[in-house]
C-alpha cells in the first residue's frame, strides 16, 4: 500500500505544478485552490508512504517521478521537444524507481 | 543573495520531510507546513534571479543528498551501494531534465541569466 501512497504522491506533484502554471496564467482563488488542494494531497501521500518506506528512498522517488511526469506532460500536451538527452535522463529516474522498488 | 536562497531552498526541504515523517504533535505538524512554505518561497525568491533550471537542479541535489545522510546519521537508515547508486540515478536524471528543460516564455521575462 505504502507504494500506491507513493506514486499517489509523486501525481500530486504533478498536478500541483500544472495548476500552478495556470494560477500564474491566471491569478484567481479556485485556481490558487487547486494548487493547495494538489500539492496538499501530495504531502499527505508522501507522508503516509513514508511510514513504510524509508524516507531517502520515498524522498528520491517522490522527487523523480515528480519530475519525470512534469516533463511527460511538457511533452505530450504542451508540445515540448523529446529529444533523446531528455528520454535518457527520464530513463534514468525510471531505471533507478523501478531498482529500488524491486529491492524493497 | 539569490545562492543562498537556493541553499536555504534545500536546508529547509530537509527539514518538512522528515516533519513528514516523524511528526506526532501539532507543534511538530505545523513547523512541517511552515517549512513546506519556506521552501517554496525561498524557490520562488531564487528563480527570480538565477535560471529556474538551475535553481532546480541544485536545490534537488541539496535535498535529496541531505535527506539520504540525516536518515543515514540520525535515523538509522540501512544504506547499501546498491541502494545509493539507484538514489544518485533517479537525481541524475532529475538534474538532467531539470537542465535541459527550456524556460517556458512567461518564465523567461522575469529569469535573468546570472551575471
Amino acid at each position: 500500500m505504502a507504494w500506491v501512497f507513493l506514486v499517489l504522491a509523486s501525481f500530486g506533484e504533478i498536478f500541483g505544478v500544472i495548476s500552478l502554471n495556470l494560477y500564474v496564467r491566471q491569478k484567481t482563488f479556485p485556481r490558487l485552490a487547486l494548487v493547495g488542494i494538489t500539492f496538499g494531497l501530495g504531502f499527505l501521500f508522501l507522508s503516509q508512504a513514508m511510514q513504510e518506506i524509508p524516507m531517502s528512498t520515498a524522498y528520491a522517488i517522490w522527487t523523480g517521478l515528480g519530475a519525470a511526469g512534469a516533463v511527460l506532460t511538457g511533452i505530450l500536451f504542451f508540445g515540448e521537444s523529446a529529444g533523446w538527452k531528455r528520454l535518457l535522463f527520464l530513463g534514468c529516474i525510471i531505471a533507478g524507481a523501478v531498482g529500488l522498488k524491486w529491492m524493497d | 543573495m539569490a545562492w543562498i536562497y537556493v541553499m536555504l531552498a534545500g536546508v529547509v526541504e530537509i527539514f518538512w520531510v522528515i516533519g513528514l515523517r516523524y511528526s506526532v504533535s501539532v507543534v511538530q505538524w505545523l513547523g512541517t507546513v511552515v517549512a513546506i512554505i519556506l521552501s517554496f518561497y525561498f524557490i520562488i525568491k531564487a528563480t527570480e534571479k538565477l535560471p529556474a533550471g538551475t535553481v532546480y537542479a541544485v536545490f534537488t541535489g541539496i535535498g535529496s543528498t541531505g535527506i539520504v545522510l540525516m536518515d543515514y546519521l540520525f535515523f538509522d537508515a540501512e544504506l547499501s551501494l546498491a541502494k545509493l547508486l539507484l538514489i544518485g540515478l533517479i537525481v541524475t536524471g532529475v538534474i538532467g531534465l531539470k537542465m535541459t528543460s527550456a524556460p517556458r516564455p512567461e518564465e523567461v521575462s522575469h529569469t535573468k541569466e546570472p551575471s
